[in-house]
């Protein structure tokens, strides 16, 4: 099992149309639902914006990844979104997002897809792995970065 | 440097492992070596051994989440917010060799709460044990101050020395309701829940709805926070910063506030001005059933309404009688009042020592002291944690005081003092039936809890 497999194509975008946190969540989470993975758009939306207001996702770096739990979402599963402008995001480093990560978790999850979760999470801890995103433009660029 | 640390935050899916990471790649690039623990949503991972906490020369805590810190006693422990280890691994590390000892002599134990049973029983229970740890320390120093000011002044608490011990005692026992209900609140929605909830305690206290009100209103206090979280999740960004400050506070406080005065306070109220004047019509009954119900009534929601209104009963019989008269009504009162804390104290410091946890036999230790005083309160700490058994045992117990103290015909002409009274001449009559009555209740009680109690 890898993490291509949590991230499908249809789920993946490098034209981020929105440069503010709001409109970047919906934008995402919109993707996430077009391509089945969300069941009903708002509730899922709802969950990760109660996420957001607990503390920041924007994590520096340029990277984001915000997250939401909800019985909405089937099985876990993520979307990539790259941003050619910068979104604002209020991140720790306090600099613009150009990379987000939106991860959908169903309300009950065995361990194995949490730990690949997690197993990201890490991953995007690396400088090298930050800067191999920032310069991915297309999803095998995209894939090649996080391995 | 050897370093160990835990992470966690409140989903538990990202930033507990990211912390993780971040520390660890931090800890390589200044050639440290460490071990983090992660408590995530699957549960601790890479948990830390009695061996990994022996050799660390300290340990760091970044967390959004209580976490439980037992396992460090005698150890540097450094506190910091899951961001601050994401952010600023190194700094973080650095600093926390610099951190306290935490717990230097063993002190009170924090209880963990756990963030996934927030919604059920577990969790209501956790919510109990933060607000009952917080209160214990005022109830002890409130309780002791008010038994010294007996000491020095006598029953009136007479002179300087006498009225400042009460003031004092009297101020710290009264901040154990705002203790109480803040952090039963701060249990369930952490820092913004101490506000409303330390205001339901003070509302709970002074429209004398007791320690069921107080717990009640931060049980309110907490999910009126989390409610008003939800209802302003759309707030715009720059609205945001007014959250914490103005918004929370205040409409928490309003929410919560209302339903004490209207809902709670007067259900509560009202039950205590309706026994006081039932006891009044029941004064022609038998002596004896008057002492089974003065009894009970002492013990049964100790120091709420129901326990003041047979406590103010005792008071008004005092103002009927002429010099060198003792009241048997008062004495039946302060006997059975006394019980509760006393039996708690027998089942927990001597009987059923197994049954308790640490901080409880401490308490029990206080309780002995407490209950000699005549301060019921005593209790409280073992009722909030075990209400059913803990109510039941010490209510009989009580009963059969008061009904002791009637037949015995034990009379009493102050209306407080505990133990200290009885040494006082003229203040009683039959002394060491008193004793005797106070006696068996406690023993009866005391065995009761002690069978009835669960195993730790």
């Amino acid at each position: 099992m890898n993490i291509q497999e949590y991230i499908s194509k249809d789920c993946v975008t490098f034209q981020l149309q929105a440069d503010k946190k709001e409109a970047a969540l919906k934008e995402m989470a919109e993707l996430l639902y077009q391509a089945g993975k969300v069941k009903n758009l708002s509730l899922y939306l709802k969950a990760v914006e109660e996420r957001e207001l607990e503390y920041t996702t924007g994590i520096g770096g340029g990277i984001a990844i915000p997250h939401g739990k909800s019985a909405t979402v089937p099985h876990a599963c993520i979307a990539f979104g790259k941003s050619e402008t910068g979104i604002t995001w209020n991140s720790l480093d306090e600099k613009p997002v150009y990379c987000v990560f939106m991860l959908a978790i169903p309300e009950h999850e065995d361990e194995t897809h949490l730990d690949m979760l997690s197993t990201l999470a890490r991953k995007l801890m690396h400088q090298e792995v930050q800067e191999a995103l920032l310069q991915a433009n297309d999803i095998d660029t995209f894939y090649q970065a996080i391995e | 440097m050897k370093l160990i640390a835990i992470t966690s935050c409140s989903t538990g899916i990202a930033h507990t492992y990211m912390a993780a990471e971040a520390l660890e790649i931090a800890a390589k690039d200044i050639g440290w070596n460490i071990k983090v623990e992660t408590q995530g949503s699957v549960g601790a991972k890479n948990v830390l051994t009695q061996e990994d906490i022996e050799a660390a020369d300290a340990v760091v805590i970044a967390a959004s989440t209580s976490v439980n810190k037992d396992r460090f006693h005698g150890k540097r422990l450094y506190e910091v917010d899951v961001n601050d280890a994401i952010k600023n691994g190194q700094q973080v590390l650095k600093d926390s060799l610099q951190a306290p000892i935490y717990g230097g002599a063993k002190q009170t134990e924090t209880i963990k709460v756990e963030k996934e049973s927030n919604n059920n029983f577990k969790g209501i229970y956790a919510h109990l044990m933060t607000g009952v740890s917080y209160m214990i320390p005022f109830v002890v120093a409130g309780g002791i101050m008010t038994a010294l000011s007996f000491a020095f002044g006598g029953i009136n608490s007479e002179g300087a020395i006498a009225e400042a011990f009460k003031t004092i005692g009297g101020t710290a026992m009264g901040l154990m309701w705002a203790a109480l209900g803040g952090y039963v609140a701060f249990s369930i929605s952490d820092r913004p829940g101490l506000v409303p909830g330390m205001v339901a305690g003070m509302l709970a206290s002074s429209s004398g709805s007791g320690f069921l009100g107080a717990l009640l209103g931060g049980f309110i206090a907490g999910y009126s926070v989390l409610g008003v979280k939800k209802a302003f999740v759309k707030l715009p960004e720059k609205f945001e910063g007014l959250m914490p400050v103005l918004i929370i506070p205040v409409l928490s406080c309003i929410i919560t506030g209302f339903l004490m005065v209207f809902v709670v306070g007067k259900p509560l109220t009202w039950l205590n001005e309706t026994l006081t004047s039932w006891l009044t019509s029941m004064s022609g009954a038998s002596s004896v059933v008057l002492g089974v119900i003065l009894g009970a009534m002492m013990a049964i929601d100790l120091a709420g309404p129901i326990g003041k209104a047979a406590y103010f009963f005792g008071v008004a019989s005092l103002t009927a009688l002429t010099q060198g008269q003792t009241s048997p009504v008062m004495a039946a009162v302060m006997l059975s009042g006394m019980v509760p804390p006393l039996a708690m104290a027998l089942s927990s410091t001597v009987l059923a020592k197994k049954k308790y946890t640490r901080d409880e036999r401490e308490s029990g230790k206080t309780a002995w002291i407490l209950g000699l005083s005549f301060i019921s309160e005593g209790a409280i700490p073992f009722a909030v944690a075990d209400p059913i058994r803990v109510l039941a045992s010490v209510t009989v117990g009580s009963a059969i005081t008061g009904a002791l103290s009637m037949v015995f015909n034990c009379g009493l002409a102050v209306p407080h003092g505990g133990f200290f009274v009885l040494l006082i001449p003229g203040a009683t009559s039959n002394v060491f039936m008193m004793v005797l009555a106070l006696a068996v209740g406690t023993v009866v009680s005391a065995l009761l809890v002690s069978l009835w109690k669960k195993e730790k």
